[in-house]
């Protein structure tokens, strides 16, 4: 498959384990983060934030903050009422300006904003900012959202429903009713989030002068934040520059929409001078695009007397914290591209209702909305394996759709491009030793002991696109990706990107393709990030996809050159043009393959010999490729459509012991096998891998935001946010199979997200085996030690 | 998170920083003493500990020491925790500091936090206080009017607050030998490795003709301050050490708690159970070890 | 407001004298002071180690030191690994990228300090020790393992 793709005879690059060309820079502790950018004459904002979580603003005086030395401008409510608009969301109205104006919805809300000299002077500022607050009843949870009487968080809608949806997909009560088997369950997964090491930031500068800014940040996606920045500030979108900066780690909503607003219309305040604004921790557990997911399940799955699985049943309720402004709620949308997993199952319907609470905004985070979506549907798998007394092996073999079966179109839509599930499960056992896994576990039982085994399956679309989305209100078909491929008067290649760096190490992806394609070595391939009034139209790492879009936009620009320099060489020799061809970085003659030019003479004759050129062929060594992912088509009323390109997959195997006294869970073993097509870089994948297994075990065992019953976050600090740290990330064996996409250039599926999908559940699931015996069940994520033991308690253990 | 401002004072000697402390709190200054910073530190950028006066011990000679005095111990107040973990002197002959020490955070901490500075700090989830209570250790304070010595039992008095007074200096801290034959075992529970406790327990004791004598069970991470737990030491004492009489003496303490702490990873039922837990195992670790 | 301090600090063995306020961290004085922007900053509560810095040789978090309290003290940073003259990387960097240690990048300076003084203290260490002496740095990228592959690998190439 890549070698189709690539005219070389030995391919060096594609497909290979290479060493990053975005490492030398990074560990030389060089890389250009964006607090290590300093521009002449800039200030460091600090943002004032509210300490309710919900509370009618009467009065902010920032005067007693512009008296102290150093300070140069403050925002204030009024400010940006006069100045700018609120954010854009998704359903459209359930968002707030970047300075909370009426009144505050969450403890952490931005209320006012100083910038000063320093950032010590703009912290001591804040504290001379007077607010007065009128405290209102705050709704905690979703449950008292919904509840009748329930105080509004947005008056105008009349109710905390954001949106409340059913999706029917085939005759769901038919299939209910003939069943043999209904297993069912309720779900609660508390939150959790991205926390990249860095937090946001931006440095923002208003030009005054032609009425313009440019925003320097870590910017995940940053044609999509430019645009919504020239909503909310009044600016004409070409008026907008966004120049996105490596990032230290993003995982879903990086990008600050309202710190950038912030910084920005301070810099307008302070006479255009730029204005950095760094996000500490504390603000970014608190109010940052770091908390995803809360949520509380019903769900059942219907079977027949053989294990066939028939229906499920999926009714969720979604906090979405305050506002709608994160793009939380594609989170809940997202599953419709994987609804019944690997399974074949023919009906199936989810009852979705999404509900502002006093919590923070929620964001995107890596995965989406499938992680917990497949810790509800692989729970019930697994309870349906112990009512019918099969393996759990065995009935998820039983269900899966077989592997001549792709393209496969699943009940809620989309399409699955191809896959051999059987053959991912049979090398999982194998590696696990899967029959002597559960020996052991049959032994350690019998000594007392609670250990609990799991095999979960799941499926990761890949290459989103935004048809996926259309259901809460984002509209569209296709997510360009641009790329354009430089050849200089040297033959020297420059790939241009209009993303930067977040450790998936696409750079090295685009230049391993350019190098293949072109015979060159892969450290003379430099790839560069553009600003958006640069850059080809681009979107950026998001759904797992940028590997798979980058690429296919790499090669389609390969190929435009390809063809423009074969013309040139043609012209040259005097030989028709089919008679010349591109091999191992030489355009020759076919039929005299030592007689051709190398890329460098060809680039260099362009730019420098215009006289020797074709008649009407520009003097233009480059080429723009904007890749789509194809044949994607716009959402039916129920939300059916083909969204997401690809269909990874993967078995985990994992055992686990739960310490009887103390509700502690230990993994013993930990065995993953996934299939994501052509690795175009084995190591990257398996890095991916191995770091969302990281976050999984997190959201399972450790981490949790948490809100006490008057919707105040009680974590606020590293100290109380527990992401796992070496000793707590097992050591995986792994091993792969490869299922090419059809679908892709290099046969390459998204893989970005991975393992974030299935260890959740497949550590809940262990988790859940383990404790089978008590006739106990935990339904709540983490699986704490406290929450554990009170589980034990009740079956009388601890 | 920057720290509001402070002014700062690097003291060469002892003196000097009392005098400045006495100072400071006759002008009605607050000052506050700083040794690692591992704990003042994130106190301070996130603005909960607002001094107007650091007084840093770091340039203060002769407080880095770890040296025998007879089968005691003495440890200069600003000795560094990875000092006291890579003491041979320690290792040989207070093996129950030892270990705790290896249980705080983690390398980098250990690098820069001093011994003084966590017994001063009174984290309640501390292991050292723990190893204090257990061992009968003795603080040297320093202060305006000469120096005075508070045994471990006065030494603590609530959340993060000992006896010490404001413009009162830790020196050193005096650790009395075990005596010969005890056996002894410090454990904790925490959410991560490197985390402070959800509850711990230190405990030492010695067999005689196969009886528990001179038993002493410390809990830590569960009040205010790291507590003995003198029911359960009683139930032991003059008890065969076996499983049984261990499992008595563990379900004493769990349930002898005062009022344990609650928080979000631990609620007050939960540390009971954990001070039980550990209770049982600590002191069927440390009879392995007693002669 | 209160009175600045004359500090010298030496890093990586360059001596600098500057004028700082006494509520400096010595991370932000090595940041925006000297313009080391390697040390980043994850968190300025002490827990993710991501800035972790040599100070007098050991390992140390800092966010948790003011620069005053670095004062006449010897730091290394990130900056101060690779080869003078060179220019050539420390082989526990290239290390990290051989054995696919980093991402995002972000954390692999704390690692890399940390690393630095862990194998020139036990240049043979066990997994378990390796382990043990990263156990204070988070990384979100990577889940690890491949972090303790480099580690083994820069102490196999420092043996020689
Ligand atoms: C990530 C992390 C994990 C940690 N884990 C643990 C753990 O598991 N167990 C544990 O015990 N600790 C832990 N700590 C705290 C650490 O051990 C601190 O070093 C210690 O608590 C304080 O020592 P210090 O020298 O840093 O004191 P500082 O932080 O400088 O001072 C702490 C307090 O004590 C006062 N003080 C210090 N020295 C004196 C003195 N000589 N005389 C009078 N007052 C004094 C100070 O004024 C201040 O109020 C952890 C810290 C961090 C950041
Ligand atoms: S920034 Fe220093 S430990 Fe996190
Ligand atoms: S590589 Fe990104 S945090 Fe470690």
């Amino acid at each position: 498959m890549i070698r189709d793709q690539l005219p070389t005879s030995q391919v060096r690059y594609v497909g290979r384990e290479v060493t990053r060309i975005e490492d030398p820079g990074l560990v030389a502790g060089s890389t250009q983060f964006i607090d290590n950018l300093a521009l002449p004459g800039m200030l460091h904002c600090a943002i004032l934030r509210s300490p309710h979580p919900h509370a009618r603003i009467i009065r902010v005086n920032a005067n007693p903050a512009l008296a102290l030395d150093g300070v140069v401008a403050v925002l204030t409510p009024e400010d940006v009422r006069r100045l700018a608009n609120p954010a854009l969301t998704a359903p459209a109205g359930w968002g707030t300006h970047c300075l909370a104006t009426d009144k505050v919805r969450f403890v952490g809300e931005p209320v006012a904003a100083v910038a000063a000299t320093s950032r010590h002077i703009a912290e001591d500022a804040l504290e001379l900012i007077e607010v007065e607050y009128e405290p209102l009843p705050p709704v905690a949870t979703a449950a008292e959202a919904l509840a009748d009487g329930a105080p509004l968080l947005f008056e105008q809608h009349g109710s905390n429903v954001i949106q409340a949806r059913v999706y029917d997909w085939g005759e769901v009560d038919r299939v209910f009713a003939e069943a043999d088997q209904v297993v069912r369950s309720s779900f609660r997964w508390n939150r959790v989030g991205a926390n990249p090491t860095e937090t946001f930031g931006c440095i923002c500068q208003w030009d005054l002068a032609d009425n313009s800014l440019s925003c320097y940040g870590s910017y995940q996606v940053p044609s999509f934040w430019g645009l919504a920045r020239s909503i909310s500030l009044n600016l004409p979108a070409n008026k907008v520059r966004v120049i996105s900066q490596p990032m230290g780690g993003a995982f879903g909503g990086k990008g600050g929409a309202r710190a950038t607003d912030i910084a920005a219309l301070l810099s307008r305040k302070a006479g255009g001078r730029p204005v950095k604004y760094i996000e500490d921790r504390m603000e970014y557990l608190l109010a940052g695009f770091g908390q995803s997911w809360d949520r509380h399940y019903e769900a059942a799955l219907a079977l027949t007397a053989d294990g066939t699985m028939t229906g499920l049943r999926v009714k969720l309720i979604d906090d979405q914290g305050a506002t709608a402004e994160g793009y939380g709620t594609i989170s809940v949308a997202k599953p419709l591209a994987a609804f019944t997993g690997n399974y074949r199952i023919e009906a199936a319907r989810y009852d979705t209702t999404l509900v502002v609470t006093n919590r923070a905004p929620t964001a995107p985070y890596r995965g989406y909305g499938p992680p917990p979506h497949f810790l509800v549907l692989e729970s019930l798998v697994d309870l349906a394996a112990r009512q019918l007394g099969v393996d759990p092996a065995e009935l998820r073999r039983r269900n899966y759709i077989g592997k001549e079966q792709f393209p496969y179109t699943i009940p809620s839509g989309n399409e699955y491009d191809s896959g051999d599930y059987a053959a991912v499960l049979d090398k999982a056992l194998a590696l696990a030793e899967y029959p002597a896994l559960r020996r052991r576990q049959a032994e350690a039982r019998t000594a007392g002991r609670l250990v609990g085994i799991s095999v979960v399956s799941t499926v990761e679309p890949g290459v989103f696109d935004w048809n996926a989305y259309a259901t809460v209100g984002v509209q569209g078909v296709g997510v360009p990706e641009g790329v354009r491929v430089v050849v200089d008067i040297l033959g020297n290649v420059t790939v241009v990107v209009g993303f930067n760096l977040q450790g998936q190490g696409q750079y090295t992806i685009a230049a391993q393709v350019v190098a293949d394609f072109f015979g060159l070595e892969l450290g003379a391939v430099r790839v560069t990030t553009a600003p958006t009034d640069l850059a080809p139209p681009h979107f950026g790492q998001g759904g797992s996809r940028l590997g798979v879009a980058v690429s296919s936009a790499v090669l389609g620009a390969c190929r435009k050159l390809e063809a423009d320099f074969r013309r040139v060489t043609a012209h040259l020799l005097g030989v028709p043009l089919d008679e010349i061809e591109l091999m191992d970085g030489r355009f020759r003659m076919k039929s005299r393959p030592d007689a051709g030019m190398s890329l460098a003479e060809v680039a260099g004759l362009m730019l420098g010999r215009s006289d020797l050129l074709p008649p009407g062929m520009e003097p233009n060594p480059q080429a723009s490729c904007v890749w789509t992912a194809p044949g994607r088509n716009a959402p039916d009323d129920q939300g059916r459509c083909r969204s997401y390109l690809t269909a990874a997959n993967a078995t985990h195997v994992v055992m686990v012991e739960i310490d009887r006294d103390t509700g502690h869970t230990e993994i013993l073993k930990y065995v993953v096998v996934d299939d994501c097509g052509t690795r175009l870089n084995p190591a990257m994948v398996d890095g991916q891998i191995q770091g969302a297994i990281a976050q999984g075990v997190g959201a399972a065992l450790y981490e949790e935001y948490v809100y006490d019953g008057q919707a105040n976050p009680l974590v606020t600090t590293f100290v109380d946010y527990l992401m796992p740290t070496i000793h707590e990330v097992p050591r995986t064996e792994r091993d792969f199979v490869v299922t090419p996409s059809p679908t892709t250039a290099f046969g390459a599926k998204g893989c970005g997200e991975g393992a974030l999908h299935t260890t959740p559940a497949a550590v809940i699931c262990a988790v859940n085996d383990a404790l089978a015996p008590l006739g106990v069940a935990l339904t709540e994520t983490p699986a704490s030690p406290q929450r554990v033991w009170r589980l034990l308690r009740q079956a009388g253990l601890g | 998170m920057k720290p509001a401002p402070f002014d700062y004072h690097a003291p060469r000697t002892l003196e000097a920083a009392i005098a400045l402390l006495a100072r400071f709190e006759l002008e009605g200054v607050e000052a506050r003493v700083l040794a690692g910073g591992q704990s003042l530190m994130p106190m301070l950028a996130m603005r909960v500990a607002r001094p107007q006066v650091l007084v840093d011990l770091g340039k203060v000679e002769g407080l880095d020491y770890i040296r025998a005095d007879g089968d005691a111990l003495l440890i200069g107040a600003m000795t560094t925790k990875t000092a006291a973990a890579e003491s041979a002197l320690v290792a040989a002959q207070q093996p129950l500091f030892h270990a705790a020490t290896r249980l705080v955070g983690h390398r980098q901490i250990r690098n820069r936090g001093s011994v003084g500075g966590s017994f001063a700090h009174a984290d309640p989830a501390s292991e050292y206080p723990a190893v204090a209570l257990v061992q009968d250790l003795q603080f040297r304070a320093r202060g305006p009017s000469g120096e005075r010595w508070i045994p471990a039992a006065q030494f603590f008095v609530s959340y993060m607050t000992t006896r010490l007074d404001p413009a009162e200096i830790l020196a050193e801290v005096r650790l009395p030998p075990l005596p010969p034959g005890t056996g002894w075992a410090i454990q904790e529970f925490a959410r991560r490795s490197g985390d402070l406790a959800l509850a711990g327990i230190a405990a030492t004791l010695r067999r005689e003709r196969g009886q528990c004598t001179d038993v002493r069970i410390c809990a830590f991470g569960v009040n205010a301050t790291a507590v003995r737990l003198p029911a359960a030491e009683q139930a032991l004492l003059g008890r065969p050490a076996d499983g049984e009489h261990f499992s008595r003496a563990a379900a004493i303490a769990g349930e002898s708690l005062e009022e344990p702490m609650s928080c979000i990873h631990a609620s007050a039922d939960y540390r009971r159970q954990l001070v039980r837990v550990l209770t049982g195992r600590c002191l069927e670790e440390a009879a392995t070890r007693a002669a | 407001m209160t009175t600045r301090q004359r500090t010298t600090i030496t890093v990586n063995g360059t001596r600098y004298e500057r004028e700082v306020e006494p509520r400096l961290s010595l991370a932000d004085f090595l940041r925006h002071e000297l313009h080391l922007g390697g040390t980043h900053v994850g968190c300025e509560h002490g827990v993710c180690g991501v800035c972790t810095v040599l100070i007098d040789g050991c390992s140390a978090r800092s966010c948790l030191t003011l620069a005053v309290q670095a004062d006449g003290a010897e730091v290394t940073t990130v900056e101060g690994l690779r080869d003078r003259e060179s220019g050539r990387l420390h082989p526990i960097q290239q290390a990290f990228i051989d054995a696919h240690g980093l991402q995002c990048g972000f954390c692999t300076p704390g690692f890399l300090m940390t690393t630095l003084e862990l194998l020139r203290d036990n240049p043979e260490p066990s997994d378990d020790e390796i382990r043990e002496a990263l156990g204070g740095n988070l990384c979100r990228c990577t889940g690890y393992q491949s972090i303790v592959e480099s580690v083994r690998l820069a102490a196999s190439r420092l043996r020689g």
